[in-house]
């Protein structure tokens, strides 16, 4: 081989990883913290603590599990830099309605997005985790350190709010009409 | 698994398909309309939270993290050839790191040395839009003539040793071609060599130089000549290198 191939594999690792998995990792990230930008910014520091720590992943189909920790904890450490206030929370809840409020991205379905929102993180991550990342119960209480039954209750709550919150906001526009 | 239970899994984990819960089920109506209306919402859900990424994504993910691993590099080597100068040593390190035949300062060694530190452009497998290639060559001052290969993966405006120079790499037989394009330097005549387990061929074109590289030296002459056609212009690039 011409040149170093160690990096040349390597490097086609990374790129197939980042092809593969930066969608989703985006949309995670997305739910996670409530804006586009800051989003796009968390799935770049995760991919690139991920081609760092590249050798640590041995199997091909651990990746997906390995990224979505990576960017977990990317999330808390983002917080734990930045707190945001109250001011900050309503700049992001701003964004993320005029986000909604795009054409394209509206649709019946932006009552659901909103409630998703407004769910507290420790309902709202273990239900990202399922809904998108595909988790078992088990897996997100191993992920998150809780035990499995927390986990269940977590979920089990989590859907019962969004339902809430459609079932209250169908009643409210009702009252309207 | 009684009514209570199976109610329980359900809003935690209305995907769940182990036997007992489907076995439930089956057997009791009641939850079975249950489980329609959760599969329901959750494809509701899905579908929701199915937010877009923003286009290109995958592209600028790689090009923060070939830059990173550029900046990096280049760190890493200014630190070491800080310290070589300061222990004095920097003539050796020179000696043991560099090219190390008698042209060293030639073009063709400075390419073949160029390589190594970019070698994760060689495994880039997609091909880039022509308008970053275009780009590239802008950057040095270079409009192209005609549209670029529609395979290259790699375009970076780097210096050379002294020179100004565009890199490129494409993609050809599974392959990579590695593409230096020297900038204002024109070689008196072309030039082909063996370095390193690299085939070159070396062309004055147009005011510059462009060096082809590759592993199989069969993949040269097809590089060149379209670049000959993107630099050149169809009527100026009627015959090979």
């Amino acid at each position: 081989m011409p040149v170093l191939p160690f990096v040349n594999t390597r490097q086609r690792q990374f790129e197939a990883l980042v092809r593969a998995h930066s969608g989703e990792l985006y949309r995670y990230a997305y739910w996670l913290c409530g804006q586009a930008a800051l989003a796009e910014d968390l799935v770049q520091e995760t991919l690139l603590r991920a081609w760092k720590g590249l050798e640590a992943l041995r199997e091909a189909e651990a990746a997906r599990g390995w990224l979505y920790t990576i960017l977990r904890r990317e999330h808390a450490r983002l917080y734990e830099r930045v707190r945001p206030g109250i001011d900050e929370l309503d700049d992001e809840q701003h964004a993320v309605e005029a986000a909604w409020a795009d054409p394209e991205r509206q649709g019946s379905d932006a009552e659901l997005r909103e409630a998703m929102l407004a769910l507290p993180p420790k309902y709202r991550e273990p239900l990202l985790m399922q809904v998108l990342g595909g988790y078992s119960c088990e897996e997100i209480a191993a992920e998150l350190g809780v035990k499995a039954n927390a986990v269940m209750v977590q979920l089990f709550r989590a859907r019962q709010k969004l339902k809430e919150a459609l079932s209250e906001r169908s009643e409210t526009n009702h009252g309207l009409s | 698994m009684d009514c209570l239970e199976f109610r329980r899994q359900l809003g935690a984990e209305p995907g769940r398909r182990d036997a007992a819960f489907l076995a439930h089920r089956d057997a009791c109506p009641a939850c079975a309309a249950a489980c329609a209306r959760a599969q329901q919402f959750e494809r509701r859900l899905a579908g929701a939270l199915a937010v877009a990424p923003p286009a290109r994504l995958a592209e600028r993910m790689l090009l923060a993290q070939a830059t990173a691993e550029r900046t990096a590099r280049r760190t890493y080597l200014q630190r070491g050839l800080a310290l070589a100068a300061s222990a004095g040593g920097a003539f050796v390190l020179g000696r043991f790191l560099g090219p190390r035949d008698d042209d060293d300062e030639s073009l063709r060694a400075l390419a073949v040395a160029h390589l190594p530190g970019e070698a994760f452009a060689l495994g880039l497998k997609q091909p880039i839009a022509v308008s970053a290639i275009e780009q590239g060559f802008l950057n040095r001052g270079i409009r192209l003539a005609a549209s670029p290969p529609p395979d290259v993966t790699y375009v970076h405006d780097c210096p050379v040793g002294p020179y100004r120079t565009v890199h490129l790499v494409m993609q050809r037989d599974g392959l990579p071609v590695t593409v230096i394009y020297v900038v204002g330097h024109r070689n008196r005549a072309h030039d082909r060599f063996e370095r390193a387990g690299w085939h070159g061929t070396v062309v004055p074109l147009r005011a510059g130089t462009l060096v082809a590289m590759a592993a199989n030296p069969e993949l040269l002459a097809g590089a060149v000549r379209d670049w000959r056609l993107s630099l050149d212009g169809p009527a100026a690039s009627g015959h090979l290198a």
